[in-house]
């Protein structure tokens, strides 16, 4: 049990590592370039991205914009590190509620948008394939942030 | 319980104070808050009359901004395909048949679809003027029974 919750948080916290450092980074990747951090990182394309969704009211868009990819970073890191495993798993798992409501939301409305799921680099559209995604972290998340706490995890956890 | 959730709001206001940190320090920082949203101008948008009698006349090049596999399955006859998530890698092939004063509608789908404002706003940054939008373009003009075309041929 120990093996697996170690994989799944290597899992988790690499997914949202990526996904924060392609925000952050403004990463862009093209059939003809490959794959280009930009010099300077741009959050507006990752901005009208998370507006796209007509979900967080129109003013606090860009507050989104600023700080989800630095919490995702942040918790994602701590996951991977082993460090408060299970306040970050708490800060994913409820981030996943939250996306999957999000795309939920966008798929109610029919709106054909960009998922933002991964930033720019990622440029698929909102679908059933960002749900089940976001369904299978969510669930994987879950289980680190409620598993009942056994002897082989208490003491790998006095620490936290 | 109380611990973790005191731990994983610090993680919370943590990263969102690095955020904020990191977004006033960089060159290009974005506003704290969403500046209210311009009205879409009027000489941005063609109305389906107008993008009716344009493509009857063949004046207008109508460009498709959607994904590949969207035009595939389905796009207004004569339209070419620019999707605009791909759009260094097609404009060179649409670029010999335009001029900067070419008549240009571009469409995607959806009343809020951001592709076809992006390849708009692209195309007028390199100088197409007569760039308009028909706004909810592939699904106004084939509920409106106009003639459609699939696969990847105009």
């Amino acid at each position: 049990m120990k093996m697996v919750n170690l994989i799944l948080r290597l899992i988790i916290g690499g997914v949202f590592i990526v996904s924060a450092v392609v925000k952050i980074g403004n990463v862009q990747v093209s059939h003809a370039h490959g794959i280009q951090f930009s010099h300077v990182p741009d959050l507006t394309q990752f901005a009208q991205d998370v507006a796209n969704y007509h979900v967080p009211p129109h003013a606090l868009n860009n507050l989104v914009a600023i700080t989800l990819p630095w919490i995702e970073l942040l918790a994602g890191g701590l996951l991977v590190l082993g460090a408060w495993k299970r306040a970050s798993a708490v800060v994913i798992t409820g981030l996943m509620v939250v996306f999957l409501a999000a795309i939920g939301w966008a798929l109610a409305h029919g709106y054909d948008i960009r998922c933002g799921c991964f930033g720019t680099v990622d440029a698929r559209r909102v679908g059933v394939t960002a749900l089940a995604e976001d369904f299978v972290l969510l669930a994987m998340a879950a289980w680190l942030a409620w598993r009942r706490e056994d002897s082989t995890v208490q003491t790998t956890e006095t620490n936290e | 319980m109380a611990r973790t959730l005191q731990q994983a709001l610090v993680i919370v206001v943590a990263g969102a104070a690095l955020g904020l940190a990191a977004n006033a320090l960089s060159p290009r920082r974005i506003p704290f808050l969403t500046p209210p949203k311009a009205p879409p101008q009027d000489r941005d948008t063609v109305s389906l009359e107008e993008a009716k009698a344009l493509w009857g006349s063949g004046t207008a090049f109508f460009l498709d901004a959607r994904a590949t596999a969207d035009y595939h399955a389905g796009h207004i006859a004569g339209a070419l395909s620019l999707p605009i998530e791909e759009f260094d890698d097609h404009y060179p092939q649409i670029q010999p048949v335009l001029t900067p004063d070419s008549a240009i509608i571009v469409y995607c789908d959806g009343q809020d679809c951001d592709l076809s404002h992006r390849l708009m706003n692209r195309l007028r940054e390199l100088g197409y003027h007569n760039a308009r939008l028909l706004v909810n373009g592939w699904t106004t003009w084939h509920t409106a029974g106009l003639l459609t075309h699939a696969g990847n041929q105009p």
